[in-house]
């Protein structure tokens, strides 16, 4: 029952998105999701050190495990730019999630 | 929906026992990251017309998994007749039950076991934890019982209700609003918390905030200050 309440709405597919790291960087660095949706991301670190997946734009911290793919839910989202970085190599693990009205590919 | 379910929980909260201690503390957030250490220093004054307060607790913390974090604290209290002092010792496990932002909100639970140093005096807690995201703002709710027990303490239960309601407008500076009740206490007031991140996981997370009791008439403010080390 307590699930149920739980998993409220959670039932609609959500669509999901890849992100690669590789060599500390994020790829692509640019990702276009849909507007007002839920969306599920995976990231697929595939270094061999942990990254930490760090964005006050999206409210997500994410400790992101070498050799493993991770999942952010993110979203329902305003249209917008919505920036993310590695906390342990920000420098060059950067990107931008661009939130737009139309469905994004 | 959430009037109800608000006036719901200041309802069982205010027909609670009378008050013994604070409950203006901390809203907790449900969530964990794995390989987390953190110092936690929080300091709580409450000032009525006939005395003073003030409680201070340091704590040490390590998240065990992806999900469950353990935290140790010594509390220390003065009041207007007895010197600062230790007073007790609590440990706390936290449990993130969902994962953030995968349902239509986030969950976690709170245990808590503390003893009295001087006495054989204990108190269990256990709660739930509740936050939701609407859009720049977050809403987060704690619903805790608490029973006490011991030599020199009646049998009690307890219910406290904290909620904090904040806009996330930039890392350091997020204001909010908090409402705590609990042991024939309710009390509203201004906060806010901010965040400094450094190298790799290393971050400090500040707290503060003034509280005002509302339901009864005479003075009664509390401060509440908090730092958090992560490493």
């Amino acid at each position: 029952m307590f699930w149920l309440f739980v998993s409220h709405s959670s039932k609609a597919q959500t669509k999901e998105f890849y992100l690669t790291l590789e060599n500390h960087v994020f790829t692509p660095s640019e990702l276009k999701v849909p507007a007002d949706k839920k969306v599920k991301l995976i990231i697929f670190n595939k270094d061999m050190v942990a990254e930490e997946f760090d964005s006050f734009d999206l409210n997500r911290e994410k400790v992101l495990f070498p050799k493993r793919k991770s999942t952010i839910f993110i979203g329902p989202l305003k249209p917008g730019n919505y920036e993310y970085f590695g906390e342990y190599h920000p420098n060059s693990a950067r990107g931008v999630i661009v939130v737009e009205v139309k469905d994004a590919n | 929906m959430w009037s109800r379910l608000l006036a719901v929980m200041l309802l069982i909260s205010s027909s609670a026992a009378i008050a013994d201690g604070m409950v203006v503390d901390k809203v907790y957030h449900p969530y964990v990251l794995p390989n987390e250490q953190e110092f936690e220093w929080r300091l709580m004054s409450r000032q009525t017309d006939s005395n003073t307060l003030i409680g201070q607790r340091i704590a040490y913390g390590q998240s065990l998994s992806e999900t469950v974090m353990v935290e140790g604290y010594l509390i220390g209290e003065k009041t207007k007749t007895e010197d600062f002092g230790l007073q007790a010792y609590e440990i706390e496990v936290r449990w993130m039950m969902t994962e953030q932002g995968e349902f239509w909100a986030d969950w976690g639970m709170l245990f808590e076991v503390e003893k009295q140093h001087k006495q054989n005096d204990w108190e269990v807690t256990t709660g739930i934890i509740f936050e939701k995201e609407f859009g720049r703002t977050s809403l987060t709710m704690n619903l805790f019982g608490i029973y006490e027990w011991g030599e020199t303490i009646q049998d009690e239960i307890e219910v406290e209700f904290r909620l904090k309601y904040r806009y996330r407008w930039m890392p350091q500076i997020q204001p909010a609003i908090e409402i705590y009740t609990g042991e024939d206490y309710i009390g509203l007031g201004p906060a806010f918390m901010g965040i400094q991140r450094f190298d790799g996981q290393k971050q400090l997370k500040w707290e503060a905030g003034f509280i005002t009791e509302i339901s009864n008439s005479g003075k009664d403010h509390s401060l509440r200050v908090a730092l958090e080390y992560e490493f």
